[in-house]
């Protein structure tokens, strides 16, 4: 079969640019993937069908891949049932392929374009019907779904079909694959035709398994990007994808997809419905008008006359972009309206556009470990129960204000239904975060509360401690394997390494009842800070202390013995009396020992802040200790 | 801020001038880059990490972008 690759041209490749960028600003603000403007789209411009499908299947998955990482660190991903899905409709994806391989060798590339045409109008049809249906559910009842088991999916959960049970952590049950295969066949062979499986991937996730939507749309990211891959694979086998076409719509729609994840914070959640269906709906009528066009080249109407046919193929065009230009336009009237009004609102309450209150004068962050404001952060997972309970006990115990905060994904779903997912993933953060304030309250603390956007946590928590001028943030530890227990790594190894305010990691069930405290010293100025915090803290609630000094080897002994002595004269001067003890060995495994041995509840480290490079060549004994302790581990800042 | 913004800045010009070298790689080496995917088989690890690379490069210099200029997402305060 003849492979021919468009020409591209200044004007081709500027107009891809552009319906790339619009199409992802799009699919950023609605939460689909945008394929089924893209590849239309890039129909219009004369690329074959099955080209147009595997060059978009071939920008998607390395966006699915990034969007999956993104949403893991968040804990919302199943990977399990992703791969176990994915796999199977892999098996989707590689029939559907053929298919439409054979479709193309039979009725040739009219036939093609008329196949994909249809799936496109059925599906559209269908998925835009009701999402409309909802956006006007939703106009008139103004609260998001409530999110409910359905008896289908109560009865799939009851199902027992011995040697096909699987536990899936996402439904906390074990259900037969029987039951996903079929499920991951259909999204592949969708994803296969229009490269958009999500529309049938993740309602049948949610209505079928049982799945709550938030995970579903996180999971489904897995899927799009193990059949993406596959497919894509598949395609370039066969040598149909063209790379140059699918980098360019990369290149601009990576710009508008951020920008459109953006847009979907500032305005309601039935104008993105809306903007959806109507979407949907033009995608539609677009591909509806060249099917007499494929009809006619088949034989089965009488033939068009060709000004006809390039009349039908103009106006699909011209409908195509209409659309396209509609969607741009209310996204950007949102969001520039939406941003305005959200400064002129903060302006007038005198606060930073999206910042905690400020403090009453300019402060900067104290360097004897100063406890005036405290920042929560909350996933509103069981991993950050303990991190809130300490973080307002010290609050009571230090008379600080206390501040929670909690990052929300930008949503980046691959699903039609991944607007509403999101408002129901807000809805429970704000829940969360309303529950932390009742609690503070109930203990005499003050609480201000703060949801934040973003792509990635850890930026979020760092800059918002730095515009808000925290003198601590109190965060959780998410449980690791023992593979992974030596290098914590994640949002809180990030935090630790860009903020400049200090950390309280709090492990599960880590509690901090006055026990004792292990402050590691190796005679740097990091641990001078640590010393002068901890005589802070020591002064206001008296608690022992040991100081612990390791040599990693028996020579380094008198020197490690150095830098304690030192340090325990100036403490002393500071009317803290503190134990000292030198250990030989690894500085990790004998900080974990000490604190132990000793019984402490908290160890305070000072931290030498390495990121990146330096970070991934040297290690983080901080790192490491944070990663294996039981009890909570405050990290001094310079 | 100005500690934020200057680190925002240095991300997006490294990302920036990353993402160009790449483009510009791919438009310098276009018809051995068509002719190879046009052949298909084996060669499908050529798109496939022409693909991988473009987007993570490509993703963070755009979303640096955005930031760069103070389009952030909405913080909803309560």
């Amino acid at each position: 079969m003849e492979i021919s690759f468009i020409d591209l041209s200044l004007g081709n490749v500027v107009l891809l640019f552009v319906i790339g960028f619009v199409g992802g600003l799009v699919s950023g603000f609605i939460g689909s993937g945008g394929a089924f403007v893209l590849t239309p789209a890039m129909m219009n411009l004369g690329v074959t069908a099955i080209m147009a499908v595997a060059s978009n299947m071939a920008h998607k998955f390395p966006k699915a891949f990034v969007g999956a990482m993104k949403r893991h660190k968040f804990g919302q991903v199943d990977i399990k049932l992703g791969i176990v899905l994915g796999i199977s409709a892999e098996a989707g994806v590689l029939y559907g392929a053929g298919l439409q391989e054979t479709i193309r060798e039979v009725f040739g590339k009219a036939g093609s374009n008329l196949y994909v045409s249809t799936v496109f109008i059925v599906v559209l049809a269908i998925v835009g019907g009701y999402v409309l249906r909802d956006a006007y559910k939703m106009f008139h009842s103004q609260n998001p779904d409530e999110e409910k088991t359905t008896q289908l999916a109560k009865w799939v959960q009851s199902v027992n079909i011995p040697g096909t049970m699987m536990y899936f952590k996402a439904i906390d049950a074990r259900i037969s694959v029987l039951f996903t295969i079929p499920i991951g066949f259909a999204t592949g062979m969708l994803a296969a035709t229009i490269a958009v499986g999500g529309f049938i991937g993740v309602p049948a996730m949610m209505y079928i398994l049982g799945v709550p939507g938030l995970i579903a749309s996180a999971t489904e990211l897995v899927i799009a990007f193990v059949m993406g891959m596959g497919g894509t694979i598949k395609f370039a086998w066969a040598g149909y994808v063209d790379i140059r076409l699918a980098m360019i719509i990369l290149a601009g729609s990576l710009f508008g997809v951020q920008l459109g994840a953006i847009g979907t914070t500032y305005v309601k959640p039935y104008t993105v419905k809306i903007v959806m269906g109507v979407i949907m709906m033009l995608a539609l009528l677009s591909r509806g008008i060249v099917v007499p066009v494929y009809l006619s080249e088949l034989g089965q109407i009488q033939p068009l006359a060709a000004e006809t046919a390039s009349l039908l193929g103009d106006l699909s065009f011209a409908v195509l972009l209409f659309a396209l230009a509609a969607g741009a336009t209310i996204v950007f009237r949102a969001l520039i309206k939406g941003m305005s009004e959200h400064r002129a609102k903060l302006a007038a309450e005198n606060a930073e556009p999206g910042t905690f209150s400020t403090a009453a004068e300019p402060r900067q962050l104290s360097p004897v470990g100063r406890m005036e404001r405290i920042m929560l952060v909350s996933d509103g997972s069981e991993y950050a129960e303990s991190a809130v309970t300490e973080a307002i006990r010290l609050a009571k115990r230090c008379q600080a204000n206390l501040y929670a905060f909690s990052v929300l994904a930008t949503p980046d779903f691959e699903s039609p239904l991944g607007q509403n997912l999101h408002e129901l993933d807000k809805k429970a953060m704000v829940d969360n975060l309303l529950k932390v304030r009742a609690q503070a309250e109930a203990e005499g603390v003050s609480c201000e509360i703060l949801l934040g956007h973003g792509s990635d946590p850890f930026d979020e928590i760092v800059d918002q401690a730095e515009v808000s001028a925290m003198d601590m943030i109190v965060m959780g530890r998410r449980d690791k394997s023992d593979l992974l227990r030596s290098m914590m790594g994640g949002t809180t190894a990030k935090v630790i390494g860009h903020t400049h305010s200090d950390v309280l990691v709090v492990p599960r069930q880590g509690k901090m009842e006055g026990k004792g405290i292990v402050l590691p010293v190796d005679g740097s100025r990091n641990s001078e800070a640590a010393a002068a915090t901890v005589v802070s803290m020591v002064s206001k609630c008296p608690v022992a202390v040991t100081l612990v000094s390791v040599a990693i080897d028996p020579r380094l002994r008198e020197d490690a013995q150095g830098h304690a002595d030192q340090l325990a004269r100036l403490m002393a001067n500071a009317g803290i009396q503190v134990q000292v003890e030198t250990r030989i060995g690894s500085p990790d495994a004998e900080i974990l020992a000490c604190a132990q041995e000793r019984g402490a509840d908290l160890i305070v480290m000072g931290s030498h802040g390495r990121t990146g490079l330096d970070r991934l060549l040297v290690g983080s004994v901080s790192e490491r200790v944070i990663g294996q302790t039981q009890c909570p581990v405050l990290i001094v800042k310079l | 801020m100005s500690v934020e913004r200057n680190r925002t800045l240095k991300k997006t010009l490294i990302y920036a001038l990353l993402s160009g070298g790449l483009y510009y790689l791919m438009y310098h080496f276009e018809d051995s880059i068509l002719e190879l995917s046009r052949q298909g088989r084996w060669n499908f690890i050529l798109p496939l990490t022409i693909a991988f690379v473009f987007s993570i490069v490509h993703g963070n210099f755009t979303g640096q972008f955005w930031e760069l200029f103070g389009i952030r997402a909405k913080t909803t305060k309560k």
